[in-house]
């Protein structure tokens, strides 16, 4: 079983687990263009809560969240993250939604939405789309970093386990397409970062799909490093990343996409403010290629396990 | 009565410029004093708003029918998704004057939203609250209740993308959703950026398979009942419908009859409902009301 399937059964267990959640998509009546829905469809008790709709790429998370203010929890199954840049100005709506005055209530809306390279897309996974989402107020964006915690955070956010704000659970296309563990658990866990390495030389801030070649870099390379993988990338868990810069003094921020105006650069401000005193060397960001690339060549938009290493040891050993 | 250049083409109507009611059925059911009151009450709102500069305020004089017929049609359990504009809603639907004042003082007159009334907060994005609303129709079709959501839009809306997603959504899924449009009439011809493509923005709903009337908004009377159909419909089950209201804004200076205050006035005149001590009274309590909350209003803000 890949990842996508089993996503697919752990969705399926969801709608059967709160009367109130539906799924949405063109084609979620047929299973979706990813096969997230394919568990459901297969359940005749579940079928009527596949609600399909037009494609409607700008009004698509404004509607979703008037179904969630009318009281149903809808899961927004997506074939690209970038559908959510033609929606934009609606996701932004429902996420300030709940700081209008006048006693409105929050829009807790699930939009699960594949991302980056994988499927020879190509240009697609340069932007690095999450620093675009973290930005809304309102928004609280997730990210899955491997095939065994994909369960795990799709529950945790459909559940809204930190809050009920609208959210978005990004799943880069690497991780989908892997092998999904046969004993991975169904309950949710979101935690905002976890320490899934530890060492003493520096720490490496990553997420996505850069979180399996920082692991394998520091592995080959026996580095003493110590990995965080940041699992919320909006809002950013700020005490646990300067805390996690100041056990090492050696900070190194790696993630998919090119790093010009992205996520690092936030979490590299983060450590600037609250950590400068503590740091031995200047903080690292390693990404991958910038530029649109063709469908062939989408792996340069991801940072290579060679670069990672390459950068790491520098890092490390001066 | 002849037709002036500033009566709307293929508009239905049953109040006739002198306020004769062609059609005694269109108003069964029709508290006509009380909605006069209200159209006069949304009136004074409009003049003290106006009096006060306020930022991004523009005035709804002349078009008050389809906002005050909105909030008098929709039930406690039903969803209102105004514009920006569209603030007199919120007073037809029972916000205080009081609170209605604190709001538009802290959050501006666009932002008048209150879920205790089921009136939602206007968006930033234009036309984004269509596509909410839908949604929200939505979800109310979906959990089995009779519940409508309404959503008021002005013509200029109608040219962005999401106007149109919102009927493809809403025939797509006969969704309980109806949409209250105001079209401003142009009597010398609209200007290209007014957004009025093709003869009506109910022939574009027609087109997407949307049931539609287009009333003239200067008859009180008929915007009511168009509206009072689409939400009854809509109740029984019977999907979405736009309700087109060819609006006189009232800065154009009109002849008077173009005045949907004044034309429902000439039928209360005309069947013994009005004088004007009356008119003194009912003007008198919004003034104060209203002068009241915007004094401390604006003490407090």
């Amino acid at each position: 079983m890949n990842v996508t399937e089993s996503m697919s059964l752990a969705l399926a267990d969801l709608l059967r687990d709160d009367p109130r959640r539906v799924l949405l998509g063109e084609d979620v009546v047929t299973g979706g263009m990813l096969g997230w829905s394919r568990a459901a469809a297969d359940d005749e008790a579940l079928r009527p809560r596949l609600v399909p709709l037009p494609l409607l790429p700008v009004s698509l998370p404004a509607h979703a969240g008037g179904l969630a203010l009318a009281g149903l929890r809808p899961i927004v199954l997506l074939s690209t993250a970038f559908a959510l840049l033609e929606g934009l100005a609606g996701l932004r709506e429902i996420g300030l939604w709940a700081g209008r005055s006048g006693g409105e209530r929050t829009a807790p809306v699930l939009f699960v939405a594949p991302c980056g390279a994988g499927f020879g897309l190509g240009d697609e996974s340069v932007e690095a789309l999450e620093s675009v989402l973290a930005r809304l107020h309102g928004l609280q964006v997730y990210s899955v970093g491997r095939a065994e915690d994909a369960v795990a955070r799709l529950v945790g956010a459909a559940t809204f386990e930190h809050a009920e704000d609208p959210t978005v659970l990004l799943v880069p296309r690497m991780v989908l397409a892997a092998a999904a563990p046969d004993d991975a658990s169904n309950a949710g866990s979101l935690a905002a970062t976890s320490r899934v390495r530890e060492g003493r030389t520096l720490t490496v801030f990553t997420w996505g799909e850069a979180l399996e070649p920082v692991l394998a870099a520091c592995d080959d390379g026996a580095l003493d490093a110590t990995v965080v993988e940041i699992g919320r990338l909006a809002p950013l868990d700020r005490d646990a990343i300067v805390e996690a810069a100041r056990d090492t003094g050696r900070v190194a921020i790696v993630h998919a996409g090119s790093v010009g105006h992205g996520l690092g650069a936030e979490i590299a401000a983060l450590v600037a403010e609250h950590a400068l005193y503590y740091l031995d060397a200047p903080v690292l960001r390693v990404g991958g290629d910038d530029g649109v690339h063709a469908a062939a060549d989408e792996l340069r938009s991801l940072p290579a396990q060679g670069r990672i290493a390459a950068a790491l040891g520098e890092l490390a050993n001066p | 009565m002849e037709p002036t250049p500033w009566d709307p083409e293929g508009a239905t109507w049953v109040l006739d410029a002198d306020g004769d009611l062609a059609d005694g059925s269109a108003a069964v059911g029709l508290d006509v004093r009380n909605y006069y009151k209200a159209l006069v009450a949304a009136r004074c709102l409009d003049v003290r708003l106006s009096r006060m500069n306020l930022p991004m305020f523009a005035s709804s004089a002349g078009e008050e029918a389809p906002l005050c017929a909105t909030a008098l049609v929709a039930r406690d359990e039903d969803w209102i998704y105004p514009g920006v504009r569209d603030i007199a809603v919120s007073l037809t639907r029972g916000l205080g004057p009081d609170e209605l004042a604190r709001r538009v003082m802290s959050d501006g007159p666009g932002r008048v939203g209150q879920a205790a009334l089921r009136i939602a907060s206007p968006t930033a994005a234009l036309g984004m609250h269509l596509a909410i609303a839908a949604g929200h129709a939505h979800g109310q079709r979906l959990a089995g209740t009779h519940a409508v959501t309404f959503a008021l839009l002005g013509e200029g809306t109608t040219t962005a993308g999401v106007f149109h997603e919102t009927l493809v959504a809403a025939a797509a899924r006969d969704l309980p959703l109806v949409l209250v449009c105001r079209s401003q009439l142009w009597p010398s011809g609209a200007p290209a950026e007014a957004g009025l493509v093709g003869d009506s923005v109910a022939d574009r709903a027609r087109g997407c398979g949307i049931w539609e009337r287009r009333v003239d908004g200067a008859d009180p009377i008929a915007v009511w009942a168009a509206t009072a159909v689409a939400a009854a419909r809509a109740r029984d089950g019977k999907g979405p419908s736009l309700v087109e209201v060819a609006t006189t804004q009232l800065i154009h200076d009109p002849p008077a009859h173009r005045d949907p205050l004044e034309r429902l006035r000439r039928h209360l005149d005309r069947t013994g409902q009005w004088t004007s001590t009356y008119q003194d009274v009912i003007e008198a309590e919004i003034r104060g009301q209203l002068d009241r909350a915007f004094a401390y209003g604006t003490e407090v803000a």
